[in-house]
């Protein structure tokens, strides 16, 4: 369970993050929707540690992170996929999986929770020794997104995982995605410039503008809600 | 004939030296931006460090592993008492931090040490072999040291390639916010990162010395000939770093024995002016793949 | 005075003034060290140009000003009675022609590659003169003969001030050439090329011609100071011209306060007077000698690194910040320290 209270982030003089609340149970899939600037990748990047809050706080099952290094928040079970990918290319398809399970008990829950990666993403597979650089668009997302599995996490933060991916291919990882939230006990926090399909999959919406939240609501209720549609969401 | 084959040799086993010192530049590059000016200097110290050692009755191969544990130290502790407090300031500052370094530490040996040229032990013999009546132009610690830097090489790319810290080291080089994403300590990746190159330093130092002798800039040149085969190599490839190296100390090599052997510095200008003429980033540079 | 151009000149002619007063107060050894710090002003102007503004890396400086030291040294072998002008002049035209030609390959060089070939040529071309020893004098060196001041001056006029006066007035000529170009159109090519090349390029700035531009300009600051150098050590050899010289310039900029005139000036007095300050220190405290002789150097070590981690910008930054702090606190002497740091 994931629960952000109050949640203040500033850039200098600018607040991007203005008190904001959500909260995402687990085995659910909470989205997180807004036009550009809205401060969704602050959102994410304030729960992952990467920006100092200035106030408020995020909890993982009750465990306070505010004012915990980046490191030690992902060690405690926070997998964030970030805007544009982060894989790094210039290592390879397994060396990016393997840095996702470096924290796995032993060995063999490593080498497991690696060729479960390939299991979900097939295309990788054939790609194991291939340096990042070299996959497509799509692989690179799918490699990312598999990479913050491998770890096993009870909180997964996906920043715009639609990005550079092709409609059948987002709805298969969309549909993969449900599945493991539901399978894993996941609290999955789902940031998407792409309202349609993020409301498809998730349990509960959220809609942030200028770094406050001004919707939230079911995710199909939300989807329904025209007015509110064409102020934020664009279709 | 036989001038080239000693001119080889001598250039290969120079080259494997300044193949080290290139590869603890190269090192440091990779992980923090930085180019370490000093990397000469602190090799310099711990040999003294050594020689100290080996005055007080230490035997030769304790103080071996004394100077290359000291270095580690050296090397990590610079790392976070002075450059980590100014990462991510402007490049020149950290250029002049590790020139300050360099000028500190050059200033010191003297004092502590004293100021004078001092020769210092090699383990093996330094006279070249013969089998039969045949000269091989190449002696016992010629070997050695050739040994030494390839084992050390070999240990490093394993290293670096089959381990877990050093996959963790190499993502924290390449990415370091990510590598935070994903629970690495980059911090602690830098500090072991300067520990590692200065152990290269370091043994650089202990090898070059008997040769060279020791004093306080005697690291100097291997300073500039290892940086020169670490930017023909391009700085962001240790094969290419290694191998500039040692063409360094070939050239360097031949300049020396034909055309005189004050020529030897302008040989590696020159050479290193007609590389970065037709390829400014080096020979080894590789244009990142889809990505800017 | 809003123009710029009169306000440098209106600062250069009272500097003038006052130093050329100020070496009648002094000893001929110290009007000696004076000229020492104006000769070295001049070669950490033009670095701070290129390096300071134009934000391009020089490890080998040093090696610039090797070339102005010889060409007057080489031309005072063939005719000892040039009038000085005449050297002083070669060495400015052909330590730039040399500028122009590393200046244009360092225009392809970016970072630690501009500086690793910089550092190369410091460490390179010394030697050249050793191997040519028939013609430049082998590390033995050239002689250069002392300038003496003309006669009107009078007799007893020390040879030692008359050359202060040259180094004053030849720093003072630069810093006004220097302070224009910085404050004019080029200068902020210059400081365009040094925020961001691809902006600048898009700018229309030509940001190779601006980067060899400021390698000549800075080069032949170089030169000049060299070839004056020559005069005042009396000897123009190889070992005059280490690394160790490359990496004074490169301190006396940062040490003032890099990228202003007026830090230049600051570093190098610093770096020009301390050894001599520290060295009379240390003869009067009777250390050994390996002590003695490095403790300038020690210091001077630690300057830069305490710099680098508490005053990035230099003295002059740090005098800044200063007073500042002091102007806050004397007009609200009630305000609350502590939130004033934040
Ligand atoms: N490092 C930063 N420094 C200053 N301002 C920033 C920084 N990062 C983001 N901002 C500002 O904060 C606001 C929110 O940015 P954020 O990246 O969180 O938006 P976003 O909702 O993720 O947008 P997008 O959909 O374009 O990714 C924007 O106005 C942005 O300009
Ligand atoms: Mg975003």
């Amino acid at each position: 369970m994931l629960e952000v209270d109050d949640l203040t982030v500033a850039y200098g003089g600018v607040v991007a993050l203005n008190g904001v609340s959500l909260q995402v149970p687990e085995a659910s899939i909470t989205t997180v929707l807004g036009a550009n600037g809205a401060g969704k990748t602050t959102l994410v990047r304030a729960i992952s540690g990467l920006v100092a809050a200035r106030g408020g706080s995020v909890r993982v099952d009750g465990t306070a992170l505010t004012g915990m290094a980046p490191e030690r928040i992902a060690r405690l079970g926070v997998a964030h996929v970030p805007e544009g990918h982060g894989v790094i290319s210039e290592l390879s398809t397994e060396e990016n999986l393997r840095l996702g399970c470096l924290w796995l008990g032993g060995a063999n829950d490593r080498r497991a929770a690696t060729e479960e990666a390939y299991e979900l993403f097939p295309p990788l597979a054939a790609r194991r020794r291939l340096p990042a650089a070299n996959l497509s668009g799509g692989e690179r997302q799918m490699l990312s997104i598999a990479r913050a599995l491998a770890a096993r996490p009870r909180v997964l933060l996906l920043d715009e995982p639609s990005l550079g991916l092709a409609a059948v291919i987002l709805a298969q990882i969309m549909q993969r995605l449900r599945e493991l939230a539901r399978s894993r006990n996941l609290a999955v926090l789902l940031i998407e410039q792409n309202a349609r399909s993020a409301l498809s999959v998730a349990d509960e919406a959220v809609v942030l503008s200028l770094g406050s939240v001004v919707a939230r609501d079911r995710a199909e209720r939300l989807a329904r809600d025209e007015s509110l549609r064409h102020a934020y969401l664009g279709f | 004939m036989r001038t080239f084959l000693i001119l080889t040799v001598d250039g290969v086993t120079s080259g494997f030296i300044y193949a080290m010192v290139a590869l603890a530049l190269v090192m440091i590059w990779r992980a923090t931006r930085v180019i370490n000016y000093a990397q000469g200097a602190m090799a310099m110290f711990t040999t003294y460090v050594a020689l100290f050692a080996i005055q007080h009755r230490v035997t030769y191969w304790l103080a071996f592993v004394i100077a290359l544990g000291a270095g580690f130290v050296f090397g990590a502790g610079v790392e976070r008492l002075l450059v980590r407090p100014i990462e991510g300031r402007a490049p020149l500052n950290m250029v002049i931090l590790t020139l300050g370094l360099l000028i500190l530490l050059e200033a010191v040996a003297p004092m502590l040490f004293g100021g004078d040229v001092k020769s210092f032990p090699a383990p093996f013999s330094r006279i070249d072999i013969t089998a039969g009546a045949t000269q091989l132009y190449v002696s016992p610690f010629d070997i050695f040291v050739i040994a030494a830097a390839l084992l050390v090489m070999l240990l490093l790319l394993v290293f670096f390639q089959r381990t877990t810290i050093g996959l963790r080291m190499r993502a924290a080089a390449f990415r370091p916010e990510i590598a935070r994403l994903l629970g690495i300590r980059v911090g602690r990746m830098l500090t072991l990162g300067w520990g590692l190159a200065a152990v290269l330093g370091a043994l650089a130092g202990v090898l070059i010395a008997p040769g060279i002798f020791l004093y306080p800039n005697n690291m100097d040149e291997a300073l500039v000939f290892g940086f020169t085969g670490a930017i023909l190599g391009g700085l962001d490839s240790p094969v290419g770093a290694v191998t500039g190296a040692i063409v360094v100390g070939l050239v360097l090599s031949y300049v020396g024995g034909y055309l005189g052997s004050d020529l030897e510095t302008v040989g590696g200008l020159v050479m290193l002016i007609a590389v970065l003429m037709v390829r400014p980033q080096g020979l080894f540079a590789f244009h990142r793949q889809r990505q800017a | 005075m809003r123009n710029p151009l009169l306000r440098h000149a209106t600062v250069c002619v009272a500097l003038a003034v006052v130093l050329v007063l100020l070496t009648y107060v002094f000893d001929a050894f110290t009007d000696y060290k004076i000229a020492g710090v104006a000769i070295f002003f001049i070669a950490a102007a033009g670095l701070t140009v290129l390096t300071g503004v134009n934000g391009q890396l020089s490890l080998g400086h040093g090696a610039l000003m090797a070339i102005g030291a010889y060409t007057t040294s080489l031309l005072l072998k063939e005719q000892p009675q040039l009038p000085m002008i005449l050297p002083l002049l070669a060495a400015i035209v052909s330590t730039g022609v040399a500028g122009a030609v590393i200046g244009v390959a360092a225009a392809r060089l970016r970072g630690p590659y501009l500086a690793g070939a910089t550092l190369a040529l410091a460490v390179g071309l010394p030697q050249v003169a050793v191997h040519y020893g028939s013609v430049f004098g082998g590390n033995q060196g050239l002689p250069v003969p002392v300038p003496t001041p003309p006669s009107a001056l009078g007799g007893d006029f020390p040879n030692e001030r008359w050359l202060a006066w040259i180094a004053i007035a030849a720093a003072l000529i630069t810093l006004f050439l220097l302070a224009n170009l910085v404050s004019g159109a080029t200068g902020a090519r210059l400081r365009a090329v040094a925020d961001d090349e691809a902006a600048a390029s898009l700018a229309g700035i030509n940001v190779a011609r601006i980067q060899v531009l400021a390698f000549v300009v800075s080069a032949a600051c170089a030169g000049l100071a060299g070839s004056l150098f020559a005069y005042w050590v009396g000897l123009t050899a190889p070992s005059g011209f280490g690394l160790s010289v490359s990496l004074q310039l490169l301190s006396a900029i940062v040490i003032g306060g890099l990228g202003s005139l007026s830090g230049a000036v600051l570093g190098s007095f610093l770096v020009v007077m301390a050894p001599f300050t520290i060295s009379d220190l240390a003869g009067n405290l009777n250390l050994s000698s390996d002590v003695a002789n490095n403790l300038p150097l020690a210091l001077y070590g630690v300057v830069l690194i305490v710099t680098m981690l508490a005053f990035p910008r230099g003295i002059q930054g740090a005098l800044f910040s200063l007073w500042r702090l002091a102007k806050r606190n004397l007009r609200r002497p009630q305000a609350p320290t502590v939130s004033t740091t934040a």
